[in-house]
């Protein structure tokens, strides 16, 4: 599997980052003005144009040698979306992509951290420790952030899962951002993230956020999830502009399009 | 019906904001010079622009996932017009794409267009 590199730093790419979605709608305009409208779920694409500045020469060298092994748009590679949360359906943890421990409990509609109402109270009914994780498709050995708001009403401690990584987190009866960082195995082209209540816990959740960097940003919501397996240079060209001495600049066109 | 999301101050868009209201008349001149104009629609349609900046990554992949799950124009949904607090209730995307820019952290700017619709007869 080729994936995009990562910066030294740990980061996908550097701000200000472009990112376009588009859908696609085949619209029958009526001489009235209504309209009858159908999906085409398969024209729809999402681009990502990446600015890159003050880039080292060894992070130059690895994108230089990424396109020229990608022959440019040829080739497909694995790209995390650097402005998304790469966990999909984070607001809906019944969801077939969560998988759930069987003596775990889940209960929606509780009153989340921002004022909403997509927290999700878990129960863990059993007699050990039970997990809530989703698998994500995406190189392992990449940097990641796994963060969680939770809270309990009883003073309890969770552990949160990254990879083969874990780290224990103490809750009390206020939202606090609980979270973990690090590399999962560095061969495995897939990393699990979870949650493991110990028993007889129960904590409310919101906000459980993958991000292919060191720290978390601002919780954002997502059904799609950030990893797309099949994403693309748009261009075939790499123009990159030395402005000092192991000082180099570059805009990366990624293109990602659901018929590829 | 879904509604159009607001931002975290509870608004919906942001100055410079725009709206238009458009009608269909037909004209049929005559040789002597006169005209006959008549409606070629059964009302106006309504239209916003809605331009927002300074948001952050919460606001900004709200607004995305809203495109989203409407897939883009094909999905309806009530709008509450910002000037008069009147909701729209069959209201779509004018367009199928949205641009994302993060300028910065929590310094994401985007706009969107809604567009009423015509109910089918």
């Amino acid at each position: 599997m080729s994936v995009y590199p990562q910066l030294v730093s740990g980061v996908m790419s550097q701000f200000p980052i472009v990112k376009q979605r588009r859908m696609r709608t085949v619209v029958n305009a009526a001489a009235d003005g209504s309209s009858i409208k159908l999906a085409d779920p398969a024209g729809a694409t999402v681009g990502w144009q990446l600015r890159y500045a003050n880039l080292s020469d060894t992070e130059l060298a690895a994108l230089q040698q990424f396109f020229t092994a990608m022959e440019g748009s040829l080739n497909s590679f694995t790209f995390l979306d650097p402005v998304a949360n790469l966990l999909a359906w984070s607001e809906d943890l019944t969801n077939a992509v969560w998988q759930a421990a069987p003596f775990l409990t889940l209960s929606g509609d509780a009153p989340d951290s921002l004022g909403g109402r997509n927290a999700w109270r878990l129960a863990n009914s059993g007699e050990g420790a039970q997990t809530l994780t989703q698998v994500l498709n995406a190189p392992a050995c990449y940097t990641y952030c796994f963060s969680v708001y939770a809270f309990s009403s009883q003073p309890v401690t969770i552990r949160l899962q990254l990879g083969s990584n874990s780290a224990q987190a103490a809750l009390n009866s206020r939202w606090s951002r609980v979270q973990i960082s690090g590399t999962g195995d560095a061969t495995a082209s897939s990393i699990e993230f979870g949650i493991e209540l110990p028993a007889g816990a129960t904590v409310n959740v919101f906000g459980p956020q993958v991000e292919a960097q060191p720290a978390p940003s601002a919780y954002k919501t997502g059904t799609t999830g950030g990893v797309y397996a099949s994403a693309r240079f748009r261009d075939d060209a790499f123009t990159l502009t030395s402005t000092d001495v192991n000082h180099h600049a570059a805009t990366v066109n990624i293109l990602y399009a659901n018929s590829l | 019906m879904a509604s159009f999301p607001s931002l975290k101050t509870s608004a919906v868009t942001q100055y410079p904001a725009a709206k238009a209201v458009k009608f269909q008349n037909q004209v049929v001149r005559f040789v002597d010079g006169t005209e006959q104009r008549y409606r070629d629609c059964a009302g106006p349609l309504r239209q916003w622009v809605i331009r927002l900046s300074e948001l952050d990554e919460t606001e900004m992949a709200t607004l995305e996932q809203f495109l989203v799950s409407n897939q883009g124009s094909l999905g309806n949904f009530s709008f509450t017009d910002p000037w008069d607090k009147q909701t729209y209730s069959n209201c779509s995307f004018a367009d199928d794409a949205m641009n994302l820019t993060s300028i910065e952290e929590m310094r994401g700017n985007t706009s969107v267009t809604v567009q009423e619709n015509r109910a089918q007869p």
